[in-house]
C-alpha cells in the first residue's frame, strides 16, 4: 500500500512538473526561436493571411484597429504613479 | 422569434462575455500621444528636457509606431520621469512599452521569473539600445540614465468573467553601466546587479525578482509579414 502511495506521489509530481512548468525542451525551443514573438501568439498573426491564399498588406492603422478589439487597453495595469514621479 | 439550441446560446453568451471582458474602446496611441505632456513635469529640469529633446523623442516615437507594429507605447509613456522613490531630481529617458502578447501555453508554462527574463531579453534590451542611440539625449548631463517599462498580458487572465491582468516590469539604469553592458564590456549578471527593477502583477507590486539576460535579436531583426510601413517612414 505504501509503495503504491509513493509511486502515485512520484507520478503526480512528474505530471505537475511537466504541466505547470515548461519542460526543458519547451524552454530550449522558446529561447532559441528568433522567428516568432515571445509566445508565438500575437495579434498581428490574425491579420496576415486570408483563407483564399491572398496576402493583404497590413498598415499600422489596421494593427491599431485590431488592438482596439483586444486585451491590452482594458487589462488591469499598474499606474504610472506607482513607478514614476513626474 | 428565433430559437437557439442551448449549446449555441451558451456559446454566444460565452463569446459576448469574453468580448465584454477583454475588449474595449482602447484609443490608438499616435506617436505624439506617446510623449509625456510638458505640463505634467513638476520641475524645471523635467520641463526643459522635454522641451529641448521633443523633436528627437517624437522621431523615436514615430520609429516605434511605424517600424515595430507589434509594440505600443503607453500614452504619455515616453519622456523624462524620475524614479518613484527618488528624493532627487534625477531624470531618466524612459519608454513604456506594451507587448502585444496573447495567451499561449508555452509562455504560460514559464515560471514568472522566466517570463520576465524572456520579455526583458527580447524587448527591454533592444529598446534600451535604441534609446542609447539618441546622441543628444545621451550626452545631456541632465539625463541621469535610462528606463524601460514593459507590460504584457499575464497568462491565464484573459478569460470570460475575469478582468485581464498585465504584468509590468520597470527597470532603471545609469548611462555608464548601460553603455558598458551594450558594448559587452560588462556581463549581464553585473548589469542586472547594478540595475534597479521592479515587477508588478496588475496593480500589485511584486518587487525585485531574479532575472537572467541573454542575447535575443528578435526585436531588431523581425519583419512582420505583409506589414507595410507608412510611406516615407525610415525603418532601419
Amino acid at each position: 500500500m505504501r509503495a503504491w502511495l509513493s509511486l502515485a506521489s512520484f507520478l503526480g509530481g512528474v505530471v505537475m512538473l511537466t504541466s505547470a512548468c515548461a519542460t526543458s525542451e519547451e524552454w530550449a525551443e522558446w529561447r532559441s526561436h528568433n522567428t516568432h514573438f515571445a509566445s508565438g501568439t500575437h495579434g498581428m498573426f490574425s491579420l496576415r493571411n486570408n483563407k483564399d491564399g491572398s496576402n493583404p498588406r497590413v498598415s499600422r492603422t489596421d494593427v491599431e484597429a485590431a488592438r482596439q478589439e483586444t486585451w491590452w487597453g482594458k487589462a488591469i495595469t499598474v499606474s504610472p504613479e506607482q513607478i514614476f514621479q513626474n | 422569434m428565433l430559437r437557439h439550441h442551448p449549446r449555441v446560446l451558451g456559446g454566444l453568451l460565452l463569446t459576448a462575455a469574453l468580448i465584454l471582458t477583454v475588449s474595449g474602446p482602447a484609443s490608438a496611441v499616435s506617436p505624439e500621444d506617446a510623449l509625456m505632456p510638458i505640463e505634467k513635469y513638476t520641475t524645471t529640469k523635467g520641463k526643459s528636457l522635454a522641451s529641448v529633446h521633443r523633436t528627437q523623442l517624437l522621431e523615436f516615437s514615430e520609429q516605434i509606431y511605424n517600424c515595430l507594429p507589434w509594440l505600443s507605447v503607453h500614452p504619455g509613456g515616453l519622456g523624462f520621469p524620475r524614479e518613484r522613490e527618488s528624493r532627487t531630481d534625477d531624470r531618466y529617458l524612459s519608454t513604456w512599452i506594451f507587448v502585444d502578447q496573447r495567451e499561449d501555453p508555452v509562455f504560460a508554462a514559464l515560471p514568472r521569473e522566466r517570463r520576465v527574463s524572456a520579455m526583458f531579453s527580447r524587448y527591454g534590451v533592444d529598446m534600451l539600445r535604441r534609446m542609447a542611440a539618441l546622441p543628444a539625449i545621451m550626452h545631456d548631463h541632465d539625463v541621469a540614465g535610462l528606463s524601460v517599462v514593459l507590460s504584457w498580458l499575464k497568462p491565464g487572465t484573459a478569460r470570460p468573467g475575469a478582468k485581464a491582468i498585465n504584468e509590468t516590469f520597470a527597470l532603471f539604469i545609469d548611462k555608464d553601466t548601460l553603455l558598458d553592458f551594450l558594448a559587452k564590456r560588462m556581463s549581464p549578471d553585473e548589469f542586472t546587479s547594478r540595475a534597479r527593477f521592479t515587477l508588478f502583477d496588475g496593480e500589485d507590486r511584486v518587487g525585485r525578482v531574479p532575472i537572467e539576460v541573454w542575447e535575443d535579436s528578435f526585436n531588431s531583426t523581425y519583419r512582420a509579414a505583409n506589414y507595410e510601413p507608412p510611406k516615407g517612414a525610415a525603418c532601419p
